[in-house]
Formats: structure tokens, sequence, C-alpha cells
């Protein structure tokens, strides 16, 4: 043990200091979570706790000094670009030095913060916010009820002497058309690191006694926009989303909202927009009430006016009907006595006609039936003419014929061909039996006659055939 | 609650009535008792809008019930 080295306690640390000094000459960027900042107001000084978390177990932690120049410093970088101050919670990208103090151990020394960062960081978890309120299909809740018609009874989170609150309740109360509204005062902070919790306890108040309210009214003023950071607390969020009855928020701004002001149920901005926006609804009451009222003259004295016109218009339609009726049967009357007229006008035309036709016809035919008759007469005549002529030319044929026949009998024709008269004691001898032997016979020829006797007489005939 | 009630109701049967009268619905013998329902609506929803019997006091004392 005797050549063991002893170091005092000094020593020891003094050697932590010297070694961490070496390794460690410049300063550096650190990120880490602002756990509390420990801000001591009458030295100005702060010491701040710095931690490291994954899934929400502390994994580093660290003590740090932010001395007061630097302080003053970055909260007015902060003022600037984030506005906010450096405040428990946040996320932070510092540049710091490493000291080692024998006395007080290990610490970072905090030399500057970026802002910039820590707006991305607190954008960041603004998102975040919304994302899980979303996820959880809280985001719209609030939104979806229903507002009363008249917000009349305004449970007012404020702080009373703040000049929103002042502006809210003037424009409230002095409306000139005399609405009236009732509320009451949930005092409450509404800047700074406390926000949320005070907001949500008086929240937590006035669900107690909700039935006497018709809607939560979030007012804020004068304080410009610092401050707002925990207005995109997820918590507070959350409550404002469930709410049971309608949260409207005045918390005055004009940088982008806040994931309250997003989740209520409308987001005013102004204290006095809100208080405008509570009048709007009684106009917009009043407004349907006026034009309900006239509608009901208006169509009330419509409806009399037009059963009085209906009945006009009846009657009206009643002796235009009737006027319209008679002119329809008078005109067929018309129509019937002048189809009257001239159906037997054309009757009468047609049997005129008829009869002139038949008499025309009977003419025709009594002239036909006398020419006929003339023609056949003439034909008669002019046959009878030919048959007489022919006759007369058959006749004298005839006569001819027989002229000639007579002439061939002329018996000295006869005489003259041979033939003979024998006449015996005066009688013409036609038969030989007329005779006898020894009588004279006296013989007729053509020229001179012959005597002689009767020797004998005979049978013989000549044939009758050519006679 | 039920105050509320009172005027949103008389404000809805005044709407049933006005659109009732306005579509024709109603005869020339209801008109005169519609008229007068609808008259006595409007005074109800009227009167509403500046009056209110909510009080301070009275809530404040259920608050402290709750707490208590």
């Amino acid at each position: 043990m005797n050549d063991l080295k002893i170091f005092s306690l000094l020593e020891v640390m003094q050697s932590i200091r010297r070694t961490l000094g070496d390794r460690y000459q410049s300063p550096f960027w650190v990120k880490a979570e602002m756990n509390k900042l420990n801000h001591y107001p009458l030295s100005g000084h702060c010491y701040p706790e710095l931690l490291e978390k994954r899934d929400g177990k502390v994994i580093a932690q660290v003590k740090a000094t932010l001395w007061k120049d630097d302080f003053t410093r970055i909260t007015a970088n902060f003022l600037n670009v984030l506005k906010e101050p450096v405040r428990d919670g946040i996320s932070i990208l510092f540049a710091a030095r490493i000291t080692f103090d024998p006395v007080y151990g290990l610490s970072l020394r905090i030399l500057d913060i970026d802002p910039s960062y820590s707006l991305g960081e607190l954008e960041r978890e603004k998102q975040v916010a919304i994302a899980r309120l979303q996820k959880e299909g809280l985001f719209h809740q609030n939104k979806s009820l229903d507002l009363a018609m008249l917000p009349q009874r305004i449970a007012v989170i404020s702080v009373e002497s703040s000049k929103g609150y002042a502006d809210f309740t003037t424009t409230i109360n002095e409306n000139p058309w005399k609405y009236r509204f009732f509320y009451m005062l949930f005092p409450s902070l509404l800047q700074g690191e406390k926000v949320t919790e005070s907001i949500i306890a008086q929240l937590s108040r006035i669900e107690l006694v909700k039935h006497h309210f018709d809607a939560v009214a979030i007012i804020r003023g004068g304080g410009g926009d610092i401050g707002l950071a925990g207005f995109n607390n997820y918590i507070l969020a959350h409550r404002i989303a469930t709410f049971p009855l309608p949260v409207i928020t005045g918390i005055g701004h004009a940088t982008n909202e806040t994931v309250a002001e997003l989740v209520a149920y409308r987001n005013c901005i102004t204290p006095t927009d809100l208080a405008g926006f509570l009048i709007q609804q009684f106009h917009n009451f009043s407004v349907r009430l006026n034009e309900a009222a006239r509608s009901l003259s208006e169509e009330g004295m419509h409806l009399l006016v037009s059963s009085r016109r209906d009945t006009d218009d009846l009657s009206g339609a009643f002796i235009r009907s009737m006027h319209v009726l008679l002119r329809q049967s008078n005109t067929g009357l018309k129509d019937k006595a002048g189809s009257i007229r001239s159906h037997s006008h054309m009757y009468l035309k047609s049997q005129q006609q008829q009869l002139r036709l038949f008499t025309r016809q009977t003419g025709n035919v009594t002239e036909s039936f006398i020419s006929r008759a003339k023609s056949g007469i003439s034909l008669l005549a002019t046959g009878i003419k030919s048959a007489t002529g022919h006759l007369v030319k058959l006749s004298e044929k005839e006569l001819d014929s027989l002229t000639r026949q007579v002439s061939t009998l002329d018996p000295a024709k006869v005489l003259a061909r041979g033939y003979t008269i024998t006449h015996c004691n005066g009688v013409v001898v036609n038969k030989a039996a007329m005779v006898h032997p020894g009588d004279t016979l006296e013989i007729l020829t053509g020229e001179g006659t012959i005597r002689s006797e009767v020797t004998g007489t005979g049978n013989h005939t000549i044939d009758n055939k050519h006679q | 609650m039920s105050e509320k009630t009172n005027y949103t109701k008389a404000f809805t049967e005044l709407q049933e009535i006005v659109s009732e009268i306005e579509s024709g619905e109603i005869t020339i013998d209801q008109l005169s008792e519609k008229v007068k329902r609808a008259s006595v609506l409007i005074r109800i929803c009227r009167e509403k809008l500046s009056t209110t019997e909510e009080d301070v006091n009275r809530i404040l004392k259920e608050l402290e019930g709750e707490n208590g």
C-alpha cells in the first residue's frame, strides 16, 4: 500500500476539471429538453435542469447554468422569433461549455439558445397534438355541437383586469339593440407556463354548472402575441375539444392559430369579435323573427287577396265559359241551319238536275224513238221500194218466161214445128177411137189442109214427159 | 335549460306556421287562428332577446355545494 499514490479530493476534482478542460476546449451545440428553467428573479441567473427522454424515460440529465446577461439576451431573441420566452418544457438547441467545479461538480454553462430550433420544435409539438386529436376523432367534436339559437349565457374564462375582458363586456353590455346577455367570469391565468392547468381547472368548474350556460368564452387580450404556446398543449386542446358546451376563443393574436383555437367551436381571434359573434347570433334570430312576422302578414294578406282573386277568377271563368257555351250553341244552331239550308239546297239542286237529266233523257228517248221509227220507216220504204223493184223485175222475168212459154204454145208455132190438128166431122180428134175406117179426116198443117181417109187405128202413144 | 327549450320550441313552431302559410297548406278558415298563435310565439321569442333569468349567486351556490 506504500507505493500507493493517494490524491486529495481537490486534486481529483482539479484533475477532472483539467482533463475536461483539455478535452472540451471550445463550446459545442447540444439539444435537450428544458425541464426546469429555475430562474431566480433576484439574482437574474438561471440554473436549468436539462433532460433527454426516450419513450418517456429519462436517459440523460444534467444541471446547467445560464447567467443573467446571457439569459436577458436569449430571452430577447426568443420573444422576437418565437413570441415566447424561454420556459419549462421546451426543446432547445444551445451552445454550451463544460464546467467542472470541485464543489458544485459537473454542469453545462449555457452560452446561447437557438430560438429557431425551439420554434420548429414547438411547431412540431403542435402538429403532433393536432394529429393526435384527429386520430382520436376529437378534432371536430366541439365544432359539431349545436350552439343555442341565442347564445345568451356565457361562462367567461379570462382575467378580470385584462383589456380583453373589458373589451368583451363593453361590447356585450352596450349593444345598441338592447340584447340581454348573462355572463359569469371564471378567472384564470391566460399567459405563461400555468395557462394550461389554470384553464383546465376553470373548465372543470364550468362543467359542474354547465346547465346554466350556452357557451364558454376564453378571452385574452392586451398580452400581444407572447405566451401562447400553452394553447398548443395537447391536454388543454383535448379538454376543449371534448367539452360539453361550445367553446369560443378570443385570445387575440395575429400569428398562426393555436391548437386550442383550432379545436374550439369557433375562433373569433379578438374579444371584441367574440362579443360581436354572440350579438350576431341574436341578430340572426331577430332577423328570422322579423321575417317570420313579415311573412305572416304578407302571406296572410296574400292568402286573403288570393282567395278573393280565386273567387273572382272562378266567377269570371264561369261567366266566360257560359259565354263560350252560348256562343258555341249559337254557332251550332247557325251551323245546323246553314247545313240544313245548304243540304236542302243541294237536294233540290240534285233533284232538279236529275229531273233535267230525266227530261233530257226522256226527250232523247222520244226523239231517238221517233228517229228510230223514222229510220225504220225509211228503211221499210227503201225495202219496199227495192222489194217492189225486185218484184217488178221478177214479174217481168216471169212474164218474159211466160211470154216465152206462151209463145211456144202458140198453135201456129206448134204447127210450124210439125204438129198437126186433125178434125173429123168438125171435131178435133185426140183419140184414135174417135174415128173409124173410112171416115174422111181434115188435117190442118202449118201451111195448108190435107184430106185423108181412115184405113185403120192403133194404140201407139207419145211419152208425156215432154209436155 | 327549460327556458332555452321554451324559446327554441316557440321559434320552431313559428317557423312551421310560417312555412305552412307560405306553402299554401293553410285554408282561409285556419288563417286567423294560426296568425294569432304566431303572434304569441313571436312575442315569446322577442322577449327572450332582452331578458335573462340567470343569477350569478345561484350558480356560485351550486359550485360551493358541489365542492363542499
